[in-house]
């Protein structure tokens, strides 16, 4: 029935302009030759602790329960105590023998993939402005996100989906929320559409009072008297691009059900993912990376993924927010990233996804080395944390950047959000200086006015 | 490239060290340390300049990297503060500085001003030509382009155009017939005269402006509470378009609203405007994020006032001068000290009647108060040197209070299956909340894992297990039991089965993270109860005996305990008179609050900011006027502590100076620019280099000019533009105009438009008959909005009578964009919007198709075509002279009764609101 429509709409001459109008096409011609064409971008709200996950320090380890050296210093919480070791061991990994949480047992195994970025810094230690930042470049809301400007300078591959797809966890939205996938002042059809496999697109369907026939009639209806509206008036092209929006509305309702039908999966690919996990939120997260895949191989540029959700009134419970009990929330929040996302890697890796598709993983700010006083927990720490990326165009097996003896400060190459957003956009054949839109007084970037290229662990 | 190559060869002549290495110091560091800026007093344009260093000695020591400041700090990557050097870069300074720092040219900044304060539109108003109109100079310009204008739209166009466009509403089938049978000259000039003055207008014209300076109702960033009293700014603006109040007024009091006018609140209200804004929320231990926190809030406050009133972007000079426009970073922080006294928060608005009678109705009861305390101190004070020889014994005569980390109740052996703990009251009174219940049987905690329900408990929206029952016996100390509010509640823990039983304890915060944040609502009346069988009960334990935990209840509790049976009985006389006292001074209606910002004398002054980083304070700056109008404009500067309000109202009375160029520039631009879709200047917060310039220079100093002749009242130069034949025009499209100016920048044709989200929205009310045109109070809310910590906001998937009002009063919490406004373009209010874009998309297809409110709607639609009209043809006639002001042509109303007899008419008043011609204005 719709493609009817569409056909139809064709039939009566819609200028081409218009379609062109709506197709979401580049703004920006690439500014050179791109290694990645989409991005998959795994976030982990809450401050995901570089020093229990990614980023090892033997020193940290051996002087745990004595004092850091220096001024003791208040954070974000409060006073903080001694030096605290990863309640868990680090092993080596891959043939790089990179030093990892035992934690992460699917994910080490990828190690030789992945390319770290052990010296990020942040802007603020709290966690709203903190994502915002990492996601727009911006501590303040309204700004564009990484994704609305990959759909602003590249446009869509595949007109029946969204460009920008943000795939929310089951837990919740991240911390500031929508702000997170906004397409701030760029056009909104650039903002990120959040779904996830349990909650579909807002609208999508055909209402169940409807029929498909009365569905069909109303249309046919529409056209019949919005091609009186456009006879009137000749010229005005943008009537003919918002009829070809319903056309294109038509396929999306089509397309996007498809999408999120994990059924057609096999059994292997599910067990993979670990869809079937005893662990609710484990299979959860399992079907939104199945879902990511899914929206990755058909072509949608800007695909964000969250794994874990916003600040509830119990530290760590919701995100991986580890003030009072790192151990405890670490061993429920680890297996819910480590299978599900290391059986999304594996398989985009077989599907020859990761010859033109970036994965990035990312979080808004890291841990502190010591405990917060009183709790076997650690406060915010916006100095250091660390970032990875793997798959088109990236040197796996390598890290970039380091903090000192016990990842309190990034000291070594230090590195930040700006650096981590133009080095992608590199990959995507983009200027980060060059990619830019008016807003108020200024041509915006989402790399501000800093940035640099991270050539090190460019391949 | 090339870089890359030349560091992978490090023996590569010097010669390109010195040229990579000074570029970087060009690129990087000549922006601060340039003969202007001069940042510490360094200057790195040359060898010299770089040896003779700034306040901290040299730069650089030529053969010693080590020892240069330059190379340290890049090396420690606090410089450049645009954000550190890459490792190469910074290896390749240190290199050259060991080689001797060969530079010999001297380095220019590539970052000339580009302005000053010479720029257009800081020029005083050019006196306009006597015989000037509107027409005149737009048909000059058009010659100039060899464009013409189209002629006169026809009526029912004009009508709908008109009435969108000062209303944001259709208008009804009466009104277009009244017009169009209206064949005196002066229709047209009556029908804008009403429209004008229809109470709409404030509504539509209010929301564009709200627009303007970035109005919201919730806090926005992480915790995004609700601002659930803002409302009363958002009428303030409604009322004050209605009453068409000169504009320079408005500012005075959008800035100094309760200076002008104090204990008026139909005025104070204004100062709505400064905290109209997002403002953080979340509480910060760290000192710099806390000072970064209040920089922000400035930052806020500065960015809506300058870029709404003045069409400055001031902000863009926080951390350097502007880069592009004569204003200083000093005059950032001018600005900063101007609105220094301001604070995000909610603030009295009432008469000074009525806070009169508040005050009249408190001073009897203060007084009383105040001379039942002075009888208690007497007591207090007699009985000090008993309590203080006393006191030890007392406390250890009780049983220690109760705290956070640990309460344990003790008891002679016992046999149970049940055990209840009856919380009556907490410390403080908030709601109850505990991390762990342990039931002791001879050394060991049996109750982990044993069922646990409690008789109130809180729920999270999208974790309904977050503060669940079972935390208390799961073992661990990590997640809490919380009760839903404060009143008693009971636990009832089930064991597997009937064991003897000696102790039961409890804690809130056993770890004691918190460090004493957590101290709050600790079970301090409470009764500890056992049963075999979960009927019969008995209790075992109290809290009785115990000292309070709370300092204030605790001295309390050891005065009586001193105090002689006639001096107690004489206490407590008193107690009971001055808790009924307070009871009687709660009682009495207090004033209303609003958010419309607190005001106080600041007590830290503004420092210039280095590199606008909040711990790297420079020199004290007074609040001053901006040196960007110095040269139209009479300068004002401040002492340092000026009366906070002095400043505010300097400040807005330099802006709404009849010499100030911008200001009725830039407002005058605002209307035309809401008239025909685009500005004069087509970017209407921004007047500098970055902006638009403008396409009108004269006409747009003329519609100043008029705005000043006006007394600066809108509506008569509403009218004066409507009445203009630009604005009557045909919006017939032409393409050999076209190609000259596609867009009509020059007004050859109308340039046709899509209605803004909530004209659509107000248009599909208007159109079902289900509009309700109730003005004013709280807004209503097109999401269900949940708190758990940070708040939470889901879409409406019902939508009640109540949500038909106009959306100008939809409660517009900030980052949310509900679906079909959302969709439609409508801004979240995180940042000004002064022009929206307009976008065409599947997914707004998809809402209008598929929205619950859409399928409503068309329902109400067809219910109001089924009252007003008898047979399908007539009713299809009625829906389109409702929905698009026209009759059907013959084919239409064929299409339309073969649809409503196979599909009903809700099918056929679904298609029509998502008709393009519903939704455009030609």
């Amino acid at each position: 029935m719709n493609r009817r429509t569409f056909l139809h709409d064709i039939v009566l001459g819609l200028p081409s302009i218009a379609l062109q109008q709506l197709y979401a096409g580049g703004k920006v011609q690439p500014h050179h030759t791109p290694k990645a064409k989409r991005v998959l971008q795994i976030f982990c709200p809450g401050g995901a602790s570089h020093l229990d996950l990614w980023d090892y320090k033997p020193e940290l380890h051996k002087r745990s329960g004595q004092p850091m050296p220096g001024a003791a210093e208040v954070s974000f919480q409060g006073r903080n105590g001694n030096l605290m070791a990863s309640p868990w061991k680090f092993v080596p990994r891959g043939k790089s023998g990179k030093m990892l949480t035992e934690m992460l047992p699917h994910l080490g195994a990828l190690a030789d993939e992945m390319a770290f970025i052990h010296s990020m810094t942040s802007r603020s230690n709290t966690h709203g402005p903190a994502c915002v930042m990492m996601n727009t470049g911006f501590v303040f809301e309204g700004f564009p996100s990484a994704g609305a400007w990959t759909s602003y300078a590249l446009g869509s591959e595949n007109e029946n989906l969204p460009a920008y797809v943000a795939i929310p966890d089951v837990r919740g939205i991240p911390p500031s929320g929508p702000a997170n996938w906004t397409a701030g002042f760029l056009p909104a059809e650039h903002q990120g559409i959040a779904f996830n496999s349990s909650e579909p697109i807002q609208n999508l369907k055909r209402p169940h009072s409807i029929s498909e026939q009365q569905e069909q009639a109303t249309r046919d209806f529409l056209s019949v008297i919005n091609q009186s509206h456009i006879a009137k008036h000749p010229g005005d092209t943008e009537l003919a691009a918002r009829v070809a929006s319903y056309s294109l509305a038509a396929r999306m309702q089509l397309s996007a059900p498809e999408v999120s039908d994990l059924g057609k999966e096999s059994k292997a690919t599910h067990d993979l993912y670990g869809t079937n996990d005893a662990n609710p939120l484990l299979a959860a997260y399992a079907r939104n990376c199945l879902l990511a895949r899914r929206l990755i191989e058909r072509n949608v540029r800007y695909v964000q993924l969250y794994c874990a959700s916003r600040a509830s009134g119990v530290d760590g419970l919701l995100n991986w927010d580890a003030h009072k009990t790192l151990k405890a929330d670490y061993e429920r929040h680890c297996p819910i990233l480590d299978r599900p996302t290391a059986g999304l890697i594996h398989d985009m890796k077989a599907r020859g996804l990761l010859k033109d598709t970036l994965v990035l993983w990312t979080s808004e700010f890291g841990r502190m080395p010591t405990h917060q006083e009183g709790t076997l927990g650690r406060d915010h720490n916006p100095d250091a944390f660390t970032a990875w990326m793997l798959g088109a165009g990236v040197k796996g097996g390598t890290s970039y950047g380091a903090t000192d003896d016990f990842g309190r400060k990034a000291v070594e190459n230090v590195s930040n959000v700006h650096q981590f957003w133009a080095t992608v956009l590199h990959l995507l054949g983009l200027d980060h200086e060059k990619l830019s839109f008016y807003n108020n007084g200024i041509n915006r970037r989402l790399t501000d006015v800093h940035g640099e290229v991270i050539r090190d662990i460019l391949s | 490239m090339l870089r890359i190559l030349l560091l992978a060869v490090p023996l590569l002549c010097a010669g390109n060290d010195e040229t990579l290495a000074t570029a970087l110091v060009q690129k990087h560091c000549l922006t601060c340390h340039n003969t202007t800026a001069r940042m510490g007093g360094l200057v790195l344009d040359s060898r010299e300049a770089a040896l003779k260093g700034g306040k901290n000695g040299p730069a650089l020591i030529p053969g010693n990297a080590a020892a240069s400041p330059l190379v340290k700090l890049v090396r420690e990557g606090k410089m450049p503060a645009g954000g550190p050097l890459l490792g190469a870069d910074r290896d390749l300074l240190a290199r050259w500085v060991n080689a001797g720092a060969p530079w010999s040219a001297k380095l220019t900044t590539n970052e000339r001003k580009r302005t000053d304060l010479t720029w257009w539109s800081l020029q005083p108003l050019r006196q306009a030509d006597p015989a000037a109109t509107i027409d005149r100079y737009l048909i000059a310009a058009m010659a100039a382009k060899g464009l013409s204008p189209s002629p006169p739209a026809d009526r029912r166009t004009l009508i709908r155009r008109v009435t969108f466009d000062l209303t944001g509403l259709p208008p009804t089938p009466e009104e277009f017939d009244a017009f169009l049978n209206d064949n005196s000259t002066t229709a047209y000039e009556h029908l804008v005269d009403r429209l004008l003055a229809s109470p709409a207008y404030g509504e539509r014209w209010g929301r564009h402006w709200m627009d303007v300076i970035r109005f919201g109702e919730s806090h926005g960033y992480e915790q995004n509470h609700l601002r659930p009293n803002a409302w009363p700014f958002r009428d303030y603006v409604i009322r004050s378009f209605n009453e068409d109040k000169p504009y320079d007024r408005m500012i005075l009091e959008h800035l100094a609203g309760d200076r002008i006018a104090p204990s008026d609140p139909n005025i104070e209200v204004g100062t709505g405007f400064l905290v109209a804004g997002p403002h953080d929320t979340v509480n910060n231990s760290n000192e710099a994020a806390k000072r970064q926190q209040r920089a922000d809030d400035l930052d806020d406050m500065i960015n809506a006032t300058a870029s709404a009133f003045l069409g400055l972007t001031v902000n863009c000079a926080k951390c350097h001068d502007h880069k592009f426009d004569p204003i200083q970073q000093a005059d950032y922080y001018r600005m900063a000290a101007l609105l220094n006294g301001a604070r995000f928060a909610d603030r009295e608005l009432a008469t000074a009647d009525d806070k009169a009678k508040y005050k009249a109705a408190i001073a009897p009861l203060d007084r009383d108060i105040k001379e039942v305390a002075v009888h208690l101190d007497v007591i207090k004070k007699d009985a000090a040197p008993h309590l203080a020889e006393q006191r030890e014994g007392i406390i250890a005569n009780h049983r220690p209070a109760v705290n956070a980390l640990f309460t344990e109740e003790s008891f002679p052996t016992a046999e149970a299956r049940f055990i209840r703990l009856r919380i009556n009251a907490t410390s403080t009174g908030g709601p109850a909340g505990l991390d762990e219940i342990e039931v002791w049987s001879g050394g060991s905690n049996i109750a982990v894992g044993a069922k646990a329900i409690a008789t109130s408990t809180r729920k999270a929206d999208d974790d309904t297990e977050a503060y669940s029952a079972r935390h208390l016996t799961d073992g661990k100390f990590d997640q809490r039991w919380f009760a839903a509010d404060a009143r008693p509640v009971n636990i009832e823990i089930e064991l597997p089965r009937q064991q003897a039983i000696q102790k039961v304890s409890w804690s809130r915060d056993r770890m004691g993270g918190f460090q004493g944040r957590f101290d709050g609502p600790i079970p301090e009346d409470y009764r500890l109860d056992l049963s075999l069988d979960g009927r019969d009960w008995k209790e075992v334990a109290s809290s009785a005996g115990r000292i309070p935990a709370r300092p204030d209840k605790l001295e309390q509790f050891l005065l009586l305990a001193v105090l002689n049976a006639q001096d107690r009985a004489r206490y407590n006389k008193l107690r009971a008179q001055q808790t009924a006292l307070q009871k009687r001074i709660a009682a009495v209606t207090k004033p209303p609050t609003a958010y419309i910002g607190r005001f106080e004398q600041p007590d830290t002054p503004i420092y210039l900011l280095k590199r606008g980083n909040v711990m790297d304070r420079g020199d004290i700056i007074a609040p001053a006027s901006l040196t960007t109008l110095s040269q139209t404009l009479p300068a004002f500067t401040l002492d340092a502590d000026a009366p906070e309000g002095e400043r505010r109202l300097a400040l807005a009375r330099w802006i709404a100076h009849p010499k100030n160029p911008l200001t009725p520039r830039v407002m005058a631009n605002r209307l035309w620019h809401y008239h025909f879709g685009h500005g004069i200047v087509d970017t209407p917060s921004d007047f500098g280099y970055n902006g638009g310039r403008p396409t009108h220079p004269e006409l747009l100093d003329y519609l100043a000019e008029r705005l000043i002749h006006y007394g600066w009242r809108l509506k008569p130069l509403h009218k004066e533009i409507l009445m203009s034949a630009a604005y009557q025009q045909s919006s017939a499209f032409e393409e050999t105009k076209a190609r000259i100016d596609n867009d009509s920048r020059y007004l050859w044709r109308y340039p046709p438009r899509r209605l803004e989200a909530e004209a659509i929205r107000d248009a599909i009310l208007a159109t079902t008959g289900k509009l309700d045109r109730h003005m004013g109070g709280p807004g209503f809310h097109l999401f269900r909005y949940t708190v758990d910590n940070v708040a939470t906001y889901y879409p409406l998937e019902k939508f009640a009578a109540d949500t038909f009002r106009r959306s100008v009063y939809q409660t517009a919490a900030r980052s949310v964009r509900s679906e079909m406004l959302g969709q439609y373009d409508c801004p979240d209010s995180s940042l000004p919007e002064p022009r929206r874009i307009i976008t065409t998309t599947p997914l707004q297809a998809l809402a209008l198709l598929n929205n619950t409110f859409i399928l409503d709607q068309a329902g109400y639609f067809a219910q109001r075509l089924e009252r007003e009209a008898a047979s399908p043809a007539v009713q299809v006639e009625r829906a389109f002279q409702l929905a698009f002001g026209r009759p059907p042509e013959p084919n239409e109303s064929a299409a339309a009764l073969s649809l409503i007899r196979d599909h009903g008419l809700a099918a056929f008043c679904r298609a029509l609101l998502n008709a393009n011609e519903f939704v455009y204005v030609m």
